[in-house]
């Protein structure tokens, strides 16, 4: 770890790599909300995922979306359900807003002690 | 992670969309066609879609060779198979012997019901892009 990088900056870095991850996928789903035989996917126990990121002991994060099960299929095979994908991105991009304001207070903090918290 | 691509996959459904709708047009426009270059008349058309994965160059060089997000693209525009309507028109210049005329297969609440689909898929699609960019512009914000 170097002088400038707290612990909580590289779980939030984490938070934000699979909060980008997730809305990539979401993305995905409601490109396809009209493609035949299309299945929703979605990254899978997304909360776990980030406690796991939090706690920094992967060194890395995979990028890996599985097809989600329960959702009603229409008579085209499709199940993408635009309700369900447009609260996803609202909260998927809320816990995107949350991660960077925390990474620019980090930021804000490193700033102040340099500056002998005379300024920002 | 990269942000960018996203907003190519919402294009590639804006693309799509658009063009559903464009199709959608067409048919509304040519409902009184009696007369095609293919000869007959008009034949209402159908957009096939179809789930397109995207490789990712940096995710295949890291062994990720398994992509999980799929863009979409039109794969096909189809013509409706269903026969044309006849119509008792003995007057009309492409009537048959028995005086009836052949009319594109097209009804207007099916057409309409698309189009509406359509609208609203890409206004779905046009607010992920709009999320997307709110999601760059935070990350540009670290920067300040």
């Amino acid at each position: 770890m170097s002088m400038i990088e707290t612990p909580l900056m590289r779980g939030l870095e984490r938070v934000l790599d699979q909060s980008a991850f997730r809305h990539q996928v979401i993305a995905a789903n409601l490109a396809n909300v009209d493609t035949p035989g299309y299945r929703t996917r979605d990254v899978l126990p997304f909360a776990g995922e980030i406690e796991q990121a939090m706690a920094g002991d992967q060194p890395s994060f995979t990028p890996v979306a599985h097809e989600i099960r329960g959702l009603p299929e229409r008579p085209d095979g499709n199940n993408v359900s635009a309700d369900r994908e447009s609260l996803l991105l609202a909260q998927n991009q809320l816990r995107f807003t949350v991660a960077v304001a925390f990474l620019k207070e980090q930021f804000h903090q490193i700033s102040s002690a340099i500056s002998g918290g005379s300024g920002s | 992670m990269n942000l960018f691509g996203m907003l190519e996959l919402s294009g590639s459904a804006l693309g799509a969309e658009r063009q559903r709708a464009e199709v959608v047009a067409s048919n509304m426009a040519n409902v009184q066609t009696t007369r095609t270059a293919a000869g007959g008349p008009y034949r209402r058309q159908m957009v096939v879609f179809q789930a397109q994965r995207v490789p990712r160059f940096s995710l295949a060089l890291a062994g990720l060779a398994r992509e999980n997000t799929a863009a979409v693209r039109v794969a096909a525009v189809v013509s409706d198979q269903r026969p044309p309507v006849m119509r008792f028109e003995p007057g009309h210049p492409d009537a048959n012997a028995e005086g009836y005329v052949a009319y594109p297969q097209v009804d207007p609440v099916e057409e309409m019901t698309d189009l509406l689909g359509a609208v609203r898929a890409y206004e779905l699609n046009a607010s992920a892009v709009q999320a997307t960019k709110n999601m760059i512009n935070q990350s540009l914000d670290l920067l300040r």
